[in-house]
């Protein structure tokens, strides 16, 4: 019993640790107005988060982690974030689309447009966590 | 070199793929490894050749790791079998590719640059330029004549409608003989068969496949420039994820010319194992 107490705080201990509470948006790192205007062509068609959900896991878990919650070590965002989460649906389109090369991210121009529209709306269906 | 000839086989039949994986097989569009990822891939190039010649087999394994989000590093090692000749280690060859700029463009461009330790005998046919090889010579003979050259390419790509258009222009300088400056170019156009992916994991689902089609060949070189002597191919190309980290490739390209193979048949799969540097990096000692 002791043991697994032990191995269930060592995983609560690395999870936090895992996670990037200190996130700052970079604010050289914007999205023209054009692109910030831009609307979710899958907005109506929220079902569509599900295959975003899979996208994410494929694409962007690998920095911002299975939860979204970030990467302190990869100075990746808190997707949760209302830094993040107060962005419009272009802006973060354009921020997959383009990548933010020099602080680590690619640019995930070569995903179909509409897997990257999934993407921002699987994003929108994160909430903040404790 | 027998035992290495063999490694490169067998890694070969074992493995041969991207987050973002191009169609092509010899074309190079603007997508670059993702930071930190290592892809080993393995590719082979069966030539049916022309009348009087012998059938070839010529694989090549390539390690692919993104040093950066802007510069993506490659390493291969490469042979080749010749039906009734021999089977050879043909050499190896180490790639960049630098992004110069931070956002997407119209056009991207991305810098290339190659080092290749070969010797006449290679066949993977990774590139096309100057003028057509003879492939008469056995490997015995040719494995003796080493070429240390030096490759630059500009790679320009751009997305349009989920299209992706790329032009490959290419410099090669065989730094071993005095031969000049060669040349040779690829294009290629590809778009995914869907654009929307389903919620579940599916295998043989259309979001899976991206096709398109390459032309690649040689245009001479500085001695003599142009089409004449040259090789080029048209080739079909489909890329197959199998899964989040693998995809098949496979392309026929059909020789255009009379100094071309009738047929290429190449083919190859892919495997990427994401955050490799990170993994790597606790294995001696890094902090997660």
């Amino acid at each position: 019993m002791m043991r697994l107490t032990v191995i269930c705080l060592g995983v609560v201990v690395a999870i936090a640790g895992a996670e990037n509470p200190s996130y700052k948006p970079d604010d050289d790192w914007q999205a023209p107005a054009a692109a910030v205007a831009r609307p979710n062509p899958l907005a109506n068609k929220p079902q569509a988060a599900q295959g975003g959900r899979k996208l994410f896991m494929r694409n962007c878990a690998e920095c911002h982690g299975e939860d979204a919650m970030g990467m302190g070590k990869k100075h990746s965002a808190n997707l949760r974030l209302a830094a993040v989460q107060s962005q419009s649906d272009g802006s973060l389109f354009w921020k997959i689309t383009n990548g933010n090369v020099d602080k680590g991210m690619p640019p995930f121009s070569g995903l179909p447009e509409m897997q990257r529209w999934q993407i921002v709306l699987y994003i929108r269906t994160l909430r903040p966590r404790p | 070199m027998r035992a290495l000839s063999v490694t490169v086989f067998t890694l070969s039949l074992v493995f041969a793929a991207h987050g973002q994986e191009s169609p092509y097989i010899v074309t190079y569009d603007h997508h670059l490894e993702e930071p930190g990822n290592l892809e080993i891939e393995t590719f082979s190039t069966a030539g049916i050749p022309r009348s009087g010649q012998q059938f070839y087999f010529a694989p090549y394994t390539e390690l692919e790791y993104g040093v950066t989000a802007r510069w993506t590093t490659e390493l291969y090692i490469e042979g080749q079998s010749t039906a009734g000749d021999s089977t050879v280690f043909t050499g190896w060859r180490s790639e960049h590719r630098f992004r110069p700029f931070a956002r997407e463009h119209a056009i991207n461009p991305v810098l290339y640059l190659e080092y290749e330790s070969i010797n006449e005998a290679s066949r993977i046919q990774k590139e096309i330029v100057g003028h057509a090889p003879e492939f008469n010579e056995p490997n015995s003979e040719l494995t003796q004549t080493h070429a240390r050259e030096l490759e630059t390419k500009l790679i320009l790509s751009s997305t349009v409608h989920d299209w992706n258009l790329a032009e490959n222009f290419i410099v090669e300088k065989n730094l071993s003989e005095d031969e000049g400056f060669e040349f040779g170019y690829a294009f290629g156009i590809s778009h995914p068969l869907a654009t929307l992916a389903s919620a579940d994991e599916c295998r043989f689902c259309r979001e899976n496949f991206t096709a398109g089609i390459e032309l690649y060949g040689g245009l001479g070189s500085t001695e003599q420039f142009g089409f004449r002597d040259t090789a080029h191919y048209a080739a079909p190309v489909v890329a197959w994820r199998l899964s989040d980290n693998a995809t098949l490739h496979f392309s026929p390209a059909i020789g255009l010319t009379r100094q071309s193979n009738p047929l290429l048949l190449r083919f190859g799969y892919s495997y990427e194992f994401r955050g490799f540097g990170d993994k790597l990096a606790r294995l001696f000692g890094a902090k997660p």
